[in-house]
């Protein structure tokens, strides 16, 4: 290479240079060329500059809390000895997905939901309003690229991930059914309130069932929208509703292998 | 799904390999995730997810392989957030149009040196995620371009390009006139 470095040249390297990932021989040409050439210089001027700025934001600490939690014992997972299983998981869990949007794509123009909130609603519009949101989560999720954050058949896995993301620790229980199998959890918006979700699968069907804890459910009727069935019951205390698209008497079989009240 | 088909976890490798690096993993989920709430979920996740496949890490850069996991579980919320604009690409050419319409008749850059920290943070909020993420690496973690492609699983051109075009979008944002939204 010639020692006379272009512009053409020097330019391209100007990055490079400044992040030090240049090698020696290199370097010596661009500093000659620099030495010769104030647009080059401007631009690696205007490249400092900006450094200068970037580096002056600020570094976010991690918090002593999360930190803390991390930290702790009982926070990690059993490891799955069993290496099928995730794969098999990922795999229903995209046929699920893919169906959802499918059966989901004619559906989504339920409307803007959770709209005309306010005060003055008899109880019945509330429980019409929460099975509409209820039911918006459940599409919404369908349609989106996951419907499982934690993505787990291992209920021990499931249960510390939402420890800490939410007030209360839902109960995950598992169905021990293989055609009912865990396939994970989500933390979900029901309206505007943060609300843990165990899902389920079944068949080529997504279970969601909503952890809502002072919610109306246990005097609340079950009903049917579109084709899901909102179902209310009381898991280990809490009051949770049950979303899906599965017929009558599967339906009865889950809640019964649930051991829902 | 038998308790007794498991094994437990190595804890002390786990945290091992991902503790010593919290205030990157941090760092990183909290500009790519936006909400100290959302990072700390996203790192949260994370880690089970380092616990569950630690025997994948094969040696080699720690730090980088658990930024890849913290970043996998930033993007997968991110997406699954807004389930319209998943496609790096397509954010990649609107990128592109954005830069395009902001290019001609440009006045000659002048950076307002002057910019607060906070309006410098506000466009670099308002970066598509795969340029906010290169120069959150390079320019506040300090990664090497070696680094960031492990963290990215790219060849080390692309991390170069991305950078570059990176800076180039906040250099045309910080050169706009004050008020003038790009």
């Amino acid at each position: 290479m010639s020692r006379d470095m272009t512009c053409e040249a020097a330019r391209p390297q100007l990055e490079a240079y400044l992040d030090g990932e240049l090698d020696r021989a290199t370097v010596d040409e661009l500093e000659a060329h620099l030495g010769t050439c104030a647009t080059c210089r401007a631009e690696l001027a205007s490249l400092e500059t900006l450094r200068g700025a970037l580096r002056a934001l600020p570094r976010h600490r991690a918090p002593a809390d999360l930190r803390a939690r991390l930290a702790a014992d009982g926070e990690l997972p059993v490891a799955s000895a069993a290496r099928a299983a995730p794969a098999a998981t990922w795999w229903k869990l995209a046929a699920a997905v893919l169906l959802g949007v499918f059966v989901g794509v004619g559906l989504m123009s339920v409307g803007p939901l959770g709209a005309g909130r306010g005060v003055g609603h008899g109880a019945s519009e509330l429980v019409a309003m929460r099975s509409r949101d209820l039911l918006a989560s459940h599409l919404r999720a369908l349609a989106a690229n996951s419907a499982i954050d934690v993505v787990s058949e291992d209920r021990h896995t499931v249960k510390p991930w939402f420890a800490g993301r939410i007030g209360e620790s839902p109960p995950v229980v598992d169905p021990k059914a293989e055609d009912f199998p865990l396939l994970g959890g989500r933390i979900d918006y029901v309206g505007d309130q943060r609300t843990a979700v165990v899902v389920y699968g079944h068949r080529k069907h997504v279970i969601d069932v909503f952890m809502t804890p002072g919610a109306e459910a246990p005097d609340a009727a079950a009903s049917q929208s579109q084709g899901y069935a909102l179902t209310p019951c009381v898991l280990s205390g809490q009051s949770a509703w049950i979303v899906s698209d599965i017929d009558a008497d599967s339906l009865r079989r889950f809640t019964g292998l649930l051991g829902c009240g | 799904m038998s308790p007794r088909g498991s094994t437990p976890v190595d804890a002390g490798l786990v945290r091992d390999l991902t503790l010593p690096h919290l205030d990157s993993a941090y760092n990183l989920a909290r500009w790519l995730m936006g909400s100290p709430q959302d990072a700390s979920d996203a790192v949260h996740t994370a880690f089970l997810r380092a616990a569950r496949y630690v025997h994948t890490y094969a040696g080699g850069n720690a730090r980088a392989w658990w930024l890849s996991i913290v970043r996998n579980c930033c993007l997968a919320t991110l997406a699954a957030r807004r389930p319209r604009d998943v496609s790096l690409d397509a954010m990649e050419s609107d990128s592109a149009a954005a830069l395009a319409a902001t290019a001609p008749d440009e006045p000659e850059e002048k950076l307002h040196l002057a910019q607060s920290a906070a309006l410098v943070m506000k466009h670099l909020e308002k970066l598509p995620p795969e340029f906010r993420e290169v120069l959150v690496l390079r320019e506040i973690e300090d990664a090497s371009y070696r680094e960031i492609g492990e963290i990215l699983s790219v060849p080390i051109g692309t991390v170069m390009s991305r950078l570059s075009r990176a800076r180039q979008m906040m250099r045309k944002a910080l050169s706009a006139p004050p008020g003038v939204e790009t």
